[in-house]
């Protein structure tokens, strides 16, 4: 049973109800003033309570997307996946479409939820019109050069992509990231991009964009923090290169720089902030909601800088600030005022920009670290990405 | 009472303390018949249940920082703000940040004997500034006959040589550039642009044309900064199947690193003989054994995916082992003497062949 199927979710709800249902008709079999019943009473009470919790947790990861299956969970012994996916000869497709839908239509009403694992999108049918409301497609793209995968990510193409008159246009591209934990699925339903990217589209305030949207962690439960993990996972390059060739080559999108930007929140942030930096080649401009701007310390993930102060340094915006040329690249930095412990970070970095990098920043009065704080942030950061791609 | 507050957490705790020492005296009280005492179980095992998940919900959002506020967990914060532009701190601006990523520094015509001036192209002597890697550096760029920023974009070739200075040396700009010269007039090579540079542009000793770990990043300015620079001061191609580097003198070890690279930018590697098994004078990895590992070219071979890219080696010879871990959709070949100087203008050829996809 998927740790994410809805059937596991009414399992667990059949069960904590069932359990409060047999304790209130045993009831009177255990009202006796001895030990025993006693006892009886306070285990009776501890199961149900731990069934209601589990109902709980399992509503949790799903409304929060963190874990897709119980072999990610931390602990699970999936845990050391090896770097290398493929081996042999590629000729097949770096971009494998595993189901695609209309996208998200202004007005009507909310997508209908979507689990996460391949195929969950229809298979490409004889498709109404992706003229009007565009396509979402479900993918994974494969990395060329570091042979990781992105897992069940997503591909929204706008209307636009589908009519006569931009039969010849290059749209420009805004790689989306997950948090860590985080899946795919959650920029889809939590974030709602692109609901809010059709709506801003439809209504002429964002240039038609396609938006590829990814977990932050291909090797996921590895936390491998964006990083090209030295001796292990490329992971950097495979986010900053084999993914903007390989959507290169697979839709009408733009090769420069100039039309490709990154958006993250939490450790998305931190990451489309560093490959920005780190890769001014491919893109221009990052959108970091409640991100950091070091790289973690006294992670859980060994060897994750290779055991090398100076790779720490590397993998820190802050510190190749201090160090190394200001890259030609905008950045749009958010947290809140209240709510939320990046705001300090966030400051911090911000002071440091300096020419030819351009910093800009959005800071709310009240929210926390959730995606009701970045999806009320989600539309102005859209809007300014716009302006900044070409 | 703040939701992240510990009041709202003590008050929880307290309560489902209370409610379960409570369910538990009362116990024999409710076991009497009756709707009423049935109700009563009922509210009095949701109270205490919900108090106890109250205490989880509270504790986790503690931990984790997901709700700021009330407000915030039930949605009825509607407060936005707007973007506002940081005022750049100019004074901490670098020399390096505001300086053009290539200025051209001189520019001389290359003669082609038997040919008319002019019809040799131009070999122009230029300043790189790395925009990531800081790294600046001058070398040589040579841009063939009836190159244009109107005509259609060219292959580059970038040439790794310690001899990049010196002029008539085998693996010298002008060599090179007299060489490119000549068999692209002979119709043996098309038109490519050539850039010839040192593998020691960090300011120091040769390090493999390899970032040192939070020191010169001599691996992002090969990978990065100058297939960038180049791109945007001349008509060149984009993508790696338009980028070709030849490691001349000493350059053998930085042209197969760059085409084995993740992150790389070629897509052909031409090398001189030579062990290519660890990078030349690397000191510095940082003291990181993954670091290191990742150096050898054969550790790569072995461990990460076969890059689509096409290698051409002068003779089997000392590059054996490497050829014998070679997979598709890799592919490589060997030419001329398996000792001594790489041959120039065959190799030349055969790098406009493979840029030009032919086999």
């Amino acid at each position: 049973m998927g740790l994410t199927s809805g059937t596991l979710l009414l399992v667990a709800i059949a069960a904590a109800a069932g359990s409060l249902v047999a304790i209130v008709w045993a009831w009177p079999r255990l009202a006796r003033r001895r030990p025993a019943h006693l006892a009886a009473r306070l285990a009776a009470i501890a199961v149900s309570q731990l069934l209601v919790i589990a109902v709980f947790l399992i509503w949790l990861n799903s409304y929060f997307s963190f874990y897709a299956s119980w072999s990610q969970l931390p602990g699970a012994s999936a845990g050391t996946r090896p770097a290398v996916l493929q081996r042999a000869g590629a000729v097949a497709s770096l971009v494998t479409v595993y189901g695609s839908r209309p996208g998200p239509a202004p007005g009507r009403s909310r997508l209908a939820p979507l689990a996460d694992g391949a195929g969950t999108l229809p298979r490409e049918a004889a498709e109404s019109a992706p003229a009007t409301a565009g396509r979402l497609q479900q993918v994974v793209i494969r990395g060329e050069r570091t042979g990781l995968s992105s897992g069940p990510g997503y591909v929204y193409l706008p209307p636009q992509y589908f009519q006569p008159a931009y039969a010849r246009t290059r749209f420009p591209v805004v790689l989306a990231v997950t948090g860590y934990p985080g899946l795919a699925g959650g920029i889809i339903h939590r974030l709602a991009l692109p609901e809010v990217a059709a709506r801003l589209i439809a209504s002429g305030r964002v240039r038609p964009t396609v938006y590829v949207m990814l977990t932050v962690s291909p090797l996921f439960p590895a936390d491998t923090e964006c990083t090209d993990v030295p001796g292990g996972p490329q992971v950097a390059s495979f986010l900053a290169q084999d993914v903007p060739r390989a959507v290169e080559r697979t839709f009408r999108v733009t090769a420069s720089p100039a039309g490709w930007g990154a958006l993250g929140y939490s450790t998305g942030g931190y990451c489309a902030v560093k490959l920005a930096m780190m890769y001014p080649d491919r893109f221009s401009a990052a959108v970091s909601m409640a991100g950091y701007y070091q790289g973690v310390r006294g992670h859980p993930v060994p060897g994750l800088w290779g055991g090398s102060i100076g790779y720490w340094h590397e993998n820190s915006p802050s510190w190749r600030l201090r160090h190394l040329p200001a890259p030609p690249v905008s950045v749009l930095v958010t947290s809140s005022r209240v709510g939320d412990e990046s705001l300090p970070g966030t400051l911090a970095f911000l002071r440091e920009i300096r020419p030819p990098m351009r910093g800009y920043s959005l800071i709310i009065p009240d929210g926390g670290h959730n995606f009701r704080t970045w999806n009320r942030e989600l539309t102005p950061c859209l809007k300014w990405l716009s302006h900044r791609l070409s | 009472m703040g939701l992240r507050g510990t009041p709202l957490l003590v008050l929880l705790a307290v309560a489902a303390v209370g409610l379960l020492a409570g369910t538990l005296w009362l116990w024999p009280v409710l076991a009497r018949r009756g709707a009423a005492v049935i109700a009563l179980r009922i509210g009095l095992l949701v109270a205490l249940q919900a108090s106890v998940l109250g205490v989880v919900f509270v504790s986790v959002n503690r931990t984790y920082g997901f709700y700021a506020s009330w407000s915030d967990l039930l949605g009825t914060d509607h407060m936005v703000a707007q973007v506002v532009a940081a005022r750049p701190s100019v004074t901490r601006a670098a020399a390096s940040d505001l300086a053009s990523p290539l200025v051209s520094l001189a520019s001389s015509p290359v003669v082609v004997p038997g040919a008319r001036r002019g019809q040799g192209g131009r070999l122009e002597e230029v300043r790189f500034t790395g925009p990531v890697s800081g790294i600046a550096v001058t070398g040589h760029v040579y841009l063939p006959p009836g190159y244009s920023p109107a005509s259609r974009p060219l292959p580059v070739i970038v040439v790794i040589s310690r001899q990049a200075g010196s002029g008539a040396a085998s693996y010298g700009a002008q060599r090179v550039a007299a060489v490119a010269a000549a068999q692209i007039r002979a119709g043996r090579m098309s038109p490519a642009i050539v850039a010839v540079l040192s593998p020691a542009v960090a300011g120091r000793a040769d390090q493999g044309c390899l970032d040192s770990p939070g020191g010169p990043q001599a691996g992002t300015f090969f990978s990065q900064d100058l297939p960038q620079t180049l791109t945007l001061a001349y008509h060149a191609a984009t993508g790696p199947s338009g980028w070709a580097v030849l490691g001349g003198a000493g350059g053998g070890y930085c042209a197969l690193q760059l085409a084995t690279a993740p992150s790389g930018q070629f897509g052909v590697a031409a090398a001189a003989p030579g062990t290519y098994m660890l990078p030349p004078g690397r000191g510095e990895t940082g003291g990181s054994p993954g670091l290191r590992s990742q150096d050898s070219l054969l550790w790569r071979l072995r461990h990460w995916p076969p890059p689509p890219v096409r290698i051409l080696f002068a003779g089997p010879g000392q590059a054996r082992h490497f050829i014998s871990l070679v997979r598709p959709p890799m592919t490589v070949a060997t030419i001329g003497p398996a000792a001594g100087p790489l041959p120039l203008a065959p190799v030349l050829d055969w790098i406009g062949h493979a840029l030009a996809g032919r086999p």
